[in-house]
């Protein structure tokens, strides 16, 4: 009756049932410590001093098909905020990211990029204070231009855990900025 | 009577087979996904993922978000690669695009895609968005593809047992 291949599933089966039972309750745990410290409403956060610049470019890593001048945007900004209500035991990451919003041409068409974005292990380095900070990325639309839109920052977080499921939220502040004109050559 | 427990032994292995089989194929129902547990292969993701994690995939969100992690596949490659949205871009009647890149590279995605592509279709291209995370346990199968010795050495330590195994 109790030989070696009943013994190793007896003892298989016991170890998957207490690892289900323990990750449980490590995810219900971490996620209701979440809840307690407010994190899906940080209002910790300040996003200002924006400044914004666009230029042609004409490779296509910078949006360009057959060398046709494309816009790039880009951004400068201030950003205080604090992060550590985001971390706790079952925190592998948090991943931060700096989005704009803006309207598409037709009426329910959106678009949302990503400006800026930072990746933060520990609870110690979770308090930023970034002046004239440039973003990281180079951004372009799937439209030609544009055409001074009105764009709607947000600072948005994503919970990696060690174990179980991935978290998403956003920070309450949002900032506005206008997409600026395209510099014109001066003629000569 | 030998033939008859042999048989009945036969049986039980198909039908162990065919649960599993059935398993998977309804959780590939159910998430609308054709893979909906993948292993990370690569890592690209790090330090969020590394290789051998396992990720279980979701494939009826109408929309995905900035900072999703998604699976995709462009047609022509068979890797799928998981890599984070960085910009979404979609109109009113649901047709999305979407541009990714993986957090550990230092450019985003367009270096993936089919020539001449500038953006992922998210109904056509993506298998999945990541929702849930296991660590490690994956690794398995990534010692089953890449190493000769663990896997021959598991498939003799298999039929070792069923040579001596008497129920």
């Amino acid at each position: 009756m109790f030989n070696i291949s009943n013994r190793f599933q007896y003892a298989a089966n016991q170890a998957l049932s207490s690892a289900i039972i323990i990750s449980t309750f490590v995810i219900i745990a971490s996620i209701a410590q979440l809840v307690v410290n407010n994190a899906w409403s940080l209002d910790t956060t300040s996003i200002s001093n924006i400044k914004t610049q666009t230029s042609l470019k004409k490779s296509f890593n910078y949006g360009s098909l057959n060398r046709k001048p494309k816009e790039n945007s880009r951004i400068q900004f201030d950003l205080v905020t604090d992060l550590r209500p985001l971390f706790n035991w079952n925190t592998k990451q948090v991943f931060v990211y700096l989005t704009a919003e803006y309207p598409g041409k037709k009426d329910g068409s959106s678009n949302k990029v990503t400006y800026w974005d930072k990746i933060i292990q520990s609870k110690d380095d979770a308090v930023l204070d970034l002046s004239r900070m440039k973003s990281k990325y180079s951004v372009w639309d799937v439209e030609e231009s544009f055409r001074e839109r009105e764009a709607v920052l947000r600072l948005e977080w994503n919970i990696q855990p060690w174990i179980g499921p991935l978290l998403f939220g956003s920070t309450t502040a949002n900032s506005t900025f206008t997409f600026a004109k395209i510099k014109e050559a001066k003629t000569p | 009577m030998k033939i008859r427990q042999q048989l009945f032994q036969f049986l039980n292995l198909a039908f162990v087979l065919s649960s599993a089989f059935m398993a998977w194929k309804s959780l590939a129902v159910i998430t609308n996904s054709k893979s909906p547990i993948v292993v990370v292969l690569s890592g690209s993701m790090e330090p969020a993922f590394q290789r051998g994690d396992i990720l279980f995939l979701w494939n009826r969100d109408k929309m995905t978000n900035v900072g999703d992690v998604v699976v995709y596949e462009i047609a022509g490659k068979s890797i799928p690669i998981v890599h984070r949205v960085l910009r979404e871009h979609h109109n009113a009647q649901g047709k999305q695009l979407l541009l990714t890149k993986g957090d550990n590279n230092a450019v985003d995605d367009l270096g993936l895609y089919a020539k001449r592509m500038q953006y992922l279709d998210q109904k056509k291209d993506t298998i999945g968005t990541v929702k849930g995370y296991l660590p490690k346990v994956g690794y398995v199968t990534i010692l089953l593809t890449e190493n000769v010795y663990f896997r021959f050495g598991l498939l003799g330590l298999m039929g070792l047992s069923s040579l001596f195994s008497k129920e």
